[in-house]
């Protein structure tokens, strides 16, 4: 009896590990980028922006206090890749270039001295270095291009395994083969010259991709031993060349000094730093950095609280209490990602295009963002580049392609009769699917996401279709159906992305190119393989030049919505919350989080 | 009463294998479970995978992983490293464990403190408004849920965002050697929510059994010799108390269980709160090294209450 209770007690605690790895899925979103210019269209319903925010006039001075309710990721600039570690990584670390807050598709030199050269042929990329940067204690010595190649480089080391080394870096010669050491492709002719030789015409998106924290210097005598670890642990003894630094002790050692990993993080000021050799204006003089905590008191702690933000997207009641009491503490970020609907493009009824217009022209787009919180935070989406990006316009802007070719997507509201056309052109006459396939539909539970997968399943059921309907966790959602082609799901309701920085290719390219279909965390959700489609993405990879690429990633934008190879839904504003003595500047290009190098206190 | 006693070790030790395995077991067969692909980014190439799971351990099989680990944690008391800040599990339990100890040992005061007084008074003064008024709220305790519980509490109480502000509120925790007054106050609010279902079951028990054992033809006797009221009281509460003592054991898995959510609401940095966002970031190690405490302690709960209870009964020994 008495062990019976023994079992039924730790079952208790063992339950309760098992409910919150359920519950435990990650609601963090990737890396973002965005662009410029092109969000001008988008309303942010009056309140503060990343596009109308002032960049200057900030107060110097002053401890800026951050709740956090998740603890970061990684906070090593070398595998960091969520918006919420860019936050201490972009204040501590100076990659070659960076966007300013409003921008995401106009990089400046940061570490670079100038814009990068890329030769007639495309296949190289020189990058002069400023001088006189200097790393932070213990290292304190000059930053020199050998540094920005051993950053990029131990970024193929597998004891740090950096992300999206393979996605934008592969071109580079002898990257495929590199594992941590020096990369042919990979020469420095002097100190503060750095030049990229690649194996194929793609300098424009590897100039592109130097925005990312890959670049930013490491100090390979001093990070070699830490990356020799399994994994590399330089995180907790990093260096900073940015305006911060994360608080360390004269070993350099952060872990236990300025960050204690789930509970706290401190940035101060980095002493070698100096104002004139960086665009940052950083206005305060440390970040407190509290980890913990639920985000429903969090953000009401914000909002009644003086030097204070919040660092992950608020709660929505929150959010909307913002937009009702406290209107200045309330910042809408446009371009903050999309959100729309995988359907099946090779497996079930959806292999029949006119479906899946049907589809589209039926659903209620407006409903869905209205679970979203509305036109707030959300834009009916009409095609697949979203504001701030290079290409959303040159793809129709907000109202989408439109004309004869495209009226599935001119009705935001849903149109039956629209719908009907397209049943009857797939071969159902009657208007309503009559064929003996049942859809599989598998979305996140969790609200918003949970409303809008049961708008998308009455919406098929009245199209006649038989539906096999499940709810799973966000991340047990991606992992084991809609990222598993051989799950053969039909329908993904709860998909989102947001681009790594502000160029069109890293919204389309690995979600619609055939060539990008894995077994295994495949995002090509529907699986489309249109040859004619991967043919100009293909072409479209090695054009130079911002407008260029806009007007070619555009052309595709509109050919992707002409299969209707999606079904898209929402394109994303971000809410960010601050206290009343604090003049926030969130970033256009990181989903509207607060910069702390741009930040200041009133 | 040796050979009862490492019966009950040799069980216990037994229990945290098992309990190692099964934490071992569930975390790797989820399907978000493999930190390898999470940490692989969005394009996550087969071969990069590989090599990630080579870094961190997890290509070898999972019979040897297991055996690795077992041998650590019982041989050398090593518990792993955290896989994103590769800090060792036992310091980052180390450096949580007062903050867990200060919350769930004092919500195990007032919980029976408040549970067991009043149970009894209750008892005492049945079918009185009192009695009604306090079963009714100990009803509401033991159904709302603990998370709906503290968020009320601080939206009521909290000192930054609460209507009354009494008590500091989420975030405000430091530890006993730093501040001690801010300890005490910075735990008000977390205690009182921990204990409170405990406290209402208690209470109930406490005035179920109380009854009963005012009713029993000695609790007369005694009257009828004259014995003072507060003589016989105290007659009938060590009586009725027994049978609760022998649930607190229990009652300690359930404290630790409520630890987590009063840790994640309260924001209070202890092992509650690292379980929570390592399983969160599926952090196998640290996932498992917290696990295998709350089983430690529960089964030394339980096998010091089964000591105390043979000791008091013999029977029990030979069972």
């Amino acid at each position: 009896m008495r062990s019976i209770r023994t079992v039924a007690a730790i079952a208790i605690v063992a339950a309760l590990a098992v409910v919150l790895a359920a519950c435990g899925s990650s609601s963090k979103t990737s890396s973002s980028g965005s662009g410029s210019g092109s969000s001008g269209s988008i309303s942010t319903g009056g309140f503060q922006s990343p596009t109308t925010q002032s960049l200057t006039g900030g107060k110097k001075g002053g401890t800026l206090q951050v709740l956090d309710e998740t603890d970061f990721e990684h906070i090593d600039p070398g595998i960091a890749y969520y918006s919420l570690d860019y936050e201490v990584v972009f204040a501590t670390q100076r990659p070659l270039y960076s966007n300013k807050p409003n921008t995401a598709s106009v990089a400046s030199p940061d570490m670079a001295s100038g814009p990068p050269e890329i030769s007639s042929d495309n296949k190289t990329v020189t990058v002069k270095l400023r001088e006189g940067i200097k790393f932070s204690p213990p290292v304190n010595r000059e930053v020199t291009s050998a540094d920005v190649a051993y950053a990029i480089e131990r970024g193929a080391n597998p004891n740090v395994a950096n992300p999206y080394f393979h996605a934008y870096w592969d071109s580079l010669e002898g990257a495929l083969k590199a594992k941590g050491g020096a990369i042919s492709g990979i020469s420095t002719p002097d100190k503060h010259t750095i030049v990229f030789k690649l194996i194929e015409p793609k300098a424009q998106l590897v100039a592109n991709a130097m925005v990312m924290p890959l670049t930013a210097a490491v100090p390979k005598e001093y990070a070699e031993k830490f990356d020799n670890h399994k994994p590399s642990d330089y995180g907790n003894f990093q260096v900073a060349t940015g305006p911060y630094m994360f608080k360390n002790d004269s070993s350099g050692k952060v872990l236990g000094t300025g960050y204690f990993p789930g509970k706290s993080a401190t940035l101060v000021r980095n002493p070698n730093w100096t104002a004139s050799s960086d665009i940052r204006p950083a206005y305060l003089d440390e970040i407190a950095i509290k980890i913990g905590g639920t985000n429903s008191v969090i953000g009401k702690q914000v909002l009644e609280g003086t030097n204070i933000v919040e660092n992950e997207p608020p709660a929505q009641s929150n959010v909307r209490l913002a937009a009702e009491k406290y209107k200045s503490q309330l910042e809408i970020s446009p371009g903050a990602g999309s959100h729309y609907i995988g359907v099946n493009n090779v497996h079930g009824p959806f292999k029949n295009e006119n479906l899946r217009k049907a589809f589209w022209a039926a659903l209620n787009r407006t409903a869905m963002d209205k679970a979203r919180g509305g036109k707030l935070v959300t834009d009916v989406m009409t095609h697949f580049i979203y504001p701030t990006i290079p290409g959303f316009e040159e793809a129709g802007g907000l109202k989408g392609p439109t004309g004869p070719k495209f009226d599935f997507n001119e009705h935001p509201e849903g149109s039956a009769t629209v719908a009907a056309k397209y049943m009857k052109l797939a071969g159902y006459p009657s208007g309503k699917y009559t064929g003996n396939e049942t859809l599989s539909i598998v979305g996140a539970k969790g609200n918003p996401a949970e409303q809008d997968a049961e708008i998308v399943n009455q919406t098929l059921k009245n199209l006649g279709f038989q539906t096999k309907f499940t709810l799973v966790e966000t991340a047990t959602m991606y992992a084991k159906y809609c990222n598993v082609p051989k799950e053969e799901i039909d329908v993904c309701p709860s998909i989102g992305w947001i681009a790594d920085f502000g160029d069109p290719q890293t919204v389309l390219d690995i979600t619609f190119n055939g060539k990008f279909i894995n077994a295994t965390g495949n995002v090509n959700w529907g699986q489309t393989n249109n040859p004619k489609i991967n043919a100009a993405m293909t072409a479209a990879e090695n054009v130079t030049g911002t407008a260029a690429r806009a007007a070619a990633w555009g052309k595709i934008d509109e050919e992707i919505v002409e299969i209707a190879a999606a079904v898209p839904f929402d394109w994303d504003k971000q809410a960010n919350i601050e206290g009343s003595g604090v003049k926030g500047v969130g970033d256009l290009w990181d989903v509207g989080e607060w910069d702390y190098s741009w930040t200041s206190l009133k | 009463m040796t050979g009862y006693v490492i019966r009950r070790v040799v069980w216990g030790i037994a229990l945290l294998i098992i309990v190692c395995a099964l934490t071992f077991l569930l975390f790797r067969i989820i399907p978000t479970g493999n930190p390898a692909v999470l940490r692989a980014g969005r394009d996550p190439q087969p071969q990069l995978i590989k090599e990630i799971e080579r870094v961190l351990g997890l290509d070898k099989s999972l019979p040897t992983q297991f055996w690795d680990y077992i041998k650590g944690v019982f041989l050398h008391f090593n518990f792993g490293y955290s896989y994103y800040s590769q800090q060792s599990v036992l310091s980052l339990i180390r450096e949580r464990l007062p903050a867990t100890l200060s919350l769930t040992l004092g919500a195990a005061v007032v919980w029976m403190v408040a549970g067991l007084s009043i149970g009894i008074i209750s008892a005492l003064k049945r079918r009185t408004f009192w009695d009604r008024a306090s079963m009714g709220t100990a009803l509401v305790l033991i159904s709302a849920p603990e998370f709906w519980l503290g968020l009320l509490a601080l939206l009521l109480f909290s000192n930054d965002i609460g209507k009354l502000h009494l008590f500091p509120g989420a975030g405000s925790y430091v530890g006993l050697t730093a501040d001690p007054l801010k300890w005490f106050t910075s735990l008000i609010m977390p205690w009182c929510v921990l204990a409170a279902g405990s406290a209402a079951v208690f209470a109930r028990l406490m005035r179920g059994s109380m009854i009963e054992t005012m009713d029993e033809d000695y609790i007369r006797t005694a009257r009828a010799k004259g014995l003072p009221e507060r003589r016989v009281i105290r007659q009938g509460v060590r009586s009725s108390i027994n049978p609760i003592v022998t649930l607190l054991a229990l009652e300690v898995g359930v404290l630790l269980g409520g630890a987590v959510l009063i840790e994640y609401v309260f924001n209070i940095p202890g092992v509650g709160l690292l379980a929570y966002h390592s399983i969160v970031q599926s952090d196998f190690e640290v996932i498992q090294g917290t696990v295998l405490l709350a089983s430690m302690f529960i089964i030394i709960a339980n096998i010091a209450a089964d000591i105390g209870y043979a000791y008091l009964d013999p029977r029990v020994r030979y069972s």
